[in-house]
């Protein structure tokens, strides 16, 4: 079953590293971008179908991950979305307030580009298993 | 003589009769009176005689029991009487031999003696005399003398009468006494703390250090309340104080106020104030003791905003390498895609040449991905130092020896057992990895040896990791430890590592040296202060 994802990020590359994975290894999954959380929920408020995953980084100009997190959480048409963060590092910081708001995931985005084909993979891998909520 | 005449006569005889029996009357009923007005006289006397007697007898108890030593002597200074006290004072007992007073006389204080004895003959009497005696058994003695002249009936003199009270222990009491208080008031006035002690709030004695304290002389201050001298708000609480004080609640308390000079500026004090109880139990006097603390409240100030600043500074340099972790990293990791994407992308057209610059260009690419780790840890060190377990290092370098990609043809031993020591785990795994690592890493031998081991040394735990490598130049044993500074060119040779041991081993007071020789090997050694 075909998925959407929602990807939060501003750096323009990672967004391109995302698209090039689903697209290279022949996922048909749906991908919306984001340039940061401000524009995301502005999409989301405004979507009539919701994506079925958030991916989010967390150091974003105007909205950061972590404010996007509170606003999706305390809205409840999108409090349901699993939302998985991408982030440069494994902060504890950063760790602990994702959990306590409510993550599905952390992942820390490797250095090395096949690694991240490798994690990324897994993870929508893991996720198509899953069932999700579709509204 | 007419019957008239003679009843006149008649009747004046009959008053006759009537008078002088009267008069028998009276003389019966009066020389009973005096009869027994004798007799009562006579009782009287008796009585008076046994009290006389019973006086003498008092007397002579008084006299003899008397504490003071009592002497009576005749005017040529023979003495004719003395006490039981006397006897014990002197040593001599007039009844077994002939006393006279000159000879008790101190030889320096025959002058004295001689003038006071004219004034008794003039004035009949002294008082306080004080002078020094021989004694027969006790050497010389001081006493205190009150004498009298006795007079016969004829207002002669006959001799003389004196009270002697050994003085001598007094004296010396209170010489003693005297130079204590000397010294108290030697140390009370030269205290680089200002002393002063109260009643009921009034201030009663100060020292020299209180008065420059305030800029007040003594007089002054003895005008004063502790109210005056400090400051409205804050005297409620020491008031607080103050009362349980005076309650009993406790026998001192501390405080640190303000008090006002002369002039009306302020100082900040610690101010200890003790209670001196009666026998009672209540409050005779607060003694207060009061220290200058304005300048350590400065030090301890610009301390404050020191450690603010360097939290500050610390909290900036965390955020800082979060910065550089994340801003740095961000675009290596965008580099690396775009390299792989063009390996990917142009494989068809990219001959071996371009492909070799690209892949020395992803390794440069990952270099500076570990130089940025690398900072990262060492920045991090010393930031999370309440976190002290004991740690078993046993487990934690068995753990490493696990973990860690050891090739097959070295060996790494554990050849004495290891201690627990108090500590961070994740900060002793970062050491001991980091010296194992490079011990491992750079080994250069067909047989790799790398032997951990450790011994007790008074305060501190030694450690030595020996490896028979390929060893370090002795110009560098001490360049290694500086961060950035490596011998290695390879990607995984930050010139951090070592400067992370380094700071991991300062946290723990201990010290770290290399010995080592060329082609033979090297050993690090690292002491641990046990905690």
């Amino acid at each position: 079953m075909a998925l959407t994802f929602l990807l939060i990020d501003d750096d323009e590359i990672e967004r391109l590293k995302f698209a090039r994975v689903l697209q290279k290894n022949n996922y048909s999954h749906k991908l919306i971008e984001a340039k940061n959380g401000e524009e995301a929920i502005q999409y989301l408020e405004n979507a009539e179908e919701l994506p079925n995953l958030v991916f989010l980084d967390l150091n974003m100009p105007k909205m950061n991950g972590i404010e996007f997190l509170k606003n999706l959480k305390s809205n409840s048409r999108l409090k349901h979305i699993p939302s998985i963060i991408l982030s440069t590092s494994n902060n504890h910081n950063d760790l602990k307030e994702s959990y306590e708001i409510g993550i599905a995931g952390y992942i820390v985005k490797p250095l090395k580009y096949e690694d991240y084909v490798q994690k990324i993979k897994c993870l929508i891998d893991y996720w198509a298993v899953n069932e999700l909520i579709n509204k | 003589m007419s019957n008239e005449d003679i009843e006149i006569l008649k009747r004046a005889l009959q008053r006759q009769k009537i008078a002088r029996k009267q008069a028998e009357k009276i003389l019966e009923e009066k020389s009973r009176e005096l009869y027994s007005l004798t007799q009562e006289l006579k009782a009287a006397n008796e009585k008076l005689e046994d009290l006389v007697d019973v006086k003498k007898t008092e007397l002579q108890g008084v006299f003899d029991n008397l504490v003071d030593a009592y002497v009576l002597m005749d005017i040529s200074g023979n003495v004719m009487k003395m006490n039981h006290a006397a006897i014990k004072l002197f040593g001599y007992d007039i009844v077994e031999e002939r006393l006279n007073v000159v000879k008790l006389i101190y030889k320096e204080d025959y002058q004295y003696a001689m003038a006071s004895f004219q004034k008794l003959i003039t004035n009949g009497s002294f008082t306080d005399y004080k002078a020094r005696v021989y004694t027969k058994h006790n050497g010389v003695r001081t006493v205190h003398i009150n004498a009298s002249i006795i007079k016969d009936k004829n207002e002669k003199m006959i001799g003389a009468q004196g009270i002697v009270r050994d003085i001598t222990e007094q004296l010396k009491q209170q010489q003693i006494f005297e130079e204590q208080k000397a010294q108290l008031s030697v140390i009370v006035e030269n205290s680089s703390l200002g002393i002063a002690l109260t009643q009921f709030g009034k201030i009663v004695q100060t020292n020299k250090a209180f008065q420059n304290l305030l800029e007040y002389n003594k007089e002054e201050l003895l005008q004063l309340e502790v109210k005056d001298i400090s400051i409205k708000e804050e005297y409620a609480e020491s008031a607080n104080h103050m009362e349980k004080l005076n309650d009993g609640l406790v026998d001192n308390f501390s405080v640190n106020k303000r008090y006002v000079r002369k002039n009306g500026s302020e100082f900040w004090a610690k101010t200890n104030v003790a209670a001196v109880r009666n026998v009672d139990g209540g409050v005779k006097y607060q003694v207060a003791l009061i220290e200058d603390i304005t300048e350590q409240l400065k030090f301890e100030k610009q301390r404050e905003a020191l450690v603010k600043d360097l939290e500050k500074s610390n909290k900036e340099l965390n955020d800082y390498a979060h910065i550089v972790s994340h801003d740095l990293k961000s675009p290596l990791r965008s580099m690396n895609a775009l390299i792989t994407w063009l390996k990917e992308d142009y494989a068809d057209v990219l001959d071996s040449g371009a492909n070799d610059s690209l892949n020395m260009l992803l390794n440069k690419v990952d270099k500076m991905d570990h130089l940025i780790d690398g900072i990262l840890k060492y920045s991090s060190i010393g930031q999370s130092e309440e976190s002290k377990h004991n740690i078993k290092l046993q487990e934690v370098v068995s753990d490493i020896i696990d973990v860690i990609h050891i090739p097959d043809h070295i060996k790494v031993t554990i050849t004495s057992k290891l201690p627990k020591i108090k500590g961070d785990r994740f900060r002793l795994q970062q050491l001991f990895q980091n010296l194992i690592g490079n011990a491992v890493k750079y080994n250069n031998k067909k047989n790799g040896e790398v032997n951990i081991s450790c011994k007790e040394d008074g305060n501190f735990w030694s450690f030595s990791i020996q490896d028979n490598g390929p060893g370090i130049p002795k110009k560098y044993h001490n360049k290694i430890f500086q961060i950035f500074q490596t011998l290695d060119s390879t990607i995984e040779s930050t010139g951090i590592g070592l400067s992370i041991v380094k700071k991991i081993i300062d946290l723990y007071d201990g010290n770290i040296w290399v010995e080592s020789q060329e082609n033979i090997g090297t050993t690090f050694y690292f002491t641990l202060k046990k905690q």
